[in-house]
């Protein structure tokens, strides 16, 4: 990528969702911050359900978390820059990442998209990207994964 | 607290809003989905857009560890059954109902609703105090809705003028305590002698209201056909 096309971003925010999409964007993303020394907060939201108060220890109970989180900064730290992890709870994912977004003044926002299809073979994109892409006041980039055979 | 709101309507909202300004966790189910996008978008993510009167959906918005529920929907089928269901299913300490038909309140009470709110009573009341009515005021309902904080307004013709409650045939189960003579209230004793204009405040259980009608009012106790 030329000098003048790429991207400018000065804090990115990364929406991890512990998927295959994760490492993916990490790479992706820490390259380019690499470049302009940017700062990077990599998100992961776990999302409660109404049976339980928003602040029931759920974070603490799970290894996946933290492998979810402690992968990402280990990406990032291939690439010599620094990742901070952050673990919310919250009642629906889309709107606590919009909401992190906005708090922590980020110009990017960086998603990951899984290939899946509905019942009857439509591609389905879910409802957290949608929302995302509706409400983020910022650059948004929403990085789908590769169709592998599986999802054909 | 936690309260679960079941209605998106006028009513629902705002009481979500207030509640969450007051600090309180709220989750509102409101089975319209456009309607429940639309608070999703004002509010923030407490919408839950499902049928409260489903159970299963109850249970899905947390209504098992609910510390109030207020069924607040324009139907009172809705709202009776919704409060069934947190009371008896999801053992929730409180449920409040909000009765359109004024007429379904014994019905509510009687099925274990705790609390009901009226605004067709209250509407009823409020007028009802700014008229001059030759009837029974009904000013609250106590317990579980056998007993009523009743007002009666002395007027020319009454029964009660110039008498003390003493001298009338007050119902058992009735009690004439208070009197309010020109906007002052004082307590009725049994020498007390009644004058015209008086408000007189009384309790009593609801079976005593026509006898209670013919000592105070004096005229035939209207009901319902």
């Amino acid at each position: 990528m030329s000098e003048a096309h790429r991207p400018v971003f000065h804090r990115a925010v990364i929406a991890l969702n512990g998927g295959s999409s994760d490492a993916r964007i990490v790479r992706l993303v820490a390259e380019q911050a690499r470049l302009t020394k940017a700062e990077l907060i990599a998100v992961h939201i776990l999302e409660i359900d109404w049976t339980l108060p928003l602040d029931a220890d759920i974070a603490g109970d799970s290894d996946e978390v933290q492998r979810v989180l402690d992968s990402a900064e280990a990406i990032a730290e291939e690439s010599k820059i620094r990742l901070e992890p952050v673990l919310l709870q919250a009642r629906d994912v889309g709107a606590a990442i919009v909401d992190e977004t906005v708090e922590r003044g980020a110009d990017l926002l960086v998603v990951g998209l899984p290939y899946r299809k509905r019942f009857g073979g439509e591609f389905a994109i879910g409802r957290t990207i949608p929302y995302i892409l509706q409400n983020a006041p910022c650059a948004v980039w929403v990085v789908r994964d590769p169709i592998s055979e599986e999802t054909k | 607290m936690f309260v679960l709101v079941v209605g998106g309507g006028k009513v629902g909202y705002y009481l979500a809003k207030e509640l969450i300004d007051a600090g309180h966790e709220v989750a509102l189910m409101e089975k319209d989905r456009r309607r429940a996008g639309q608070i999703a978008d004002e509010i923030g993510s407490i919408v839950i857009a499902h049928d409260g009167c489903e159970g299963k959906y109850l249970g899905e918005a947390g209504c098992n560890r609910a510390d109030v529920v207020a069924a607040v929907t324009g139907d009172d089928e809705d709202n009776l059954v919704i409060c069934q269901m947190a009371k008896h299913h999801f053992d929730v300490p409180r449920t409040i109902a909000r009765v359109n038909n004024p007429k379904n309140e014994a019905l509510f009470r009687h099925l274990g609703v705790d609390e009901l709110i009226s605004p067709t009573r209250m509407i009823l009341g409020s007028i009802e105090q700014d008229i001059p009515v030759h009837e029974l005021l009904h000013l609250a309902a106590l317990g579980e809705g056998e007993l009523e904080i009743i007002e009666a307004h002395l007027q020319s013709g009454s029964p009660a003028i110039g008498h003390a409650p003493r001298d009338l045939a007050i119902p058992d189960g009735c009690s004439l305590f208070a009197v309010i003579r020109n906007g002052v209230a004082t307590p009725l004793r049994p020498d007390t002698i009644m004058l015209e204009g008086d408000k007189v405040i009384a309790i009593g259980n609801t079976d005593c209201q026509a006898l209670l009608h013919a000592q105070l009012i004096g005229e035939a106790l209207a009901t319902d056909a």
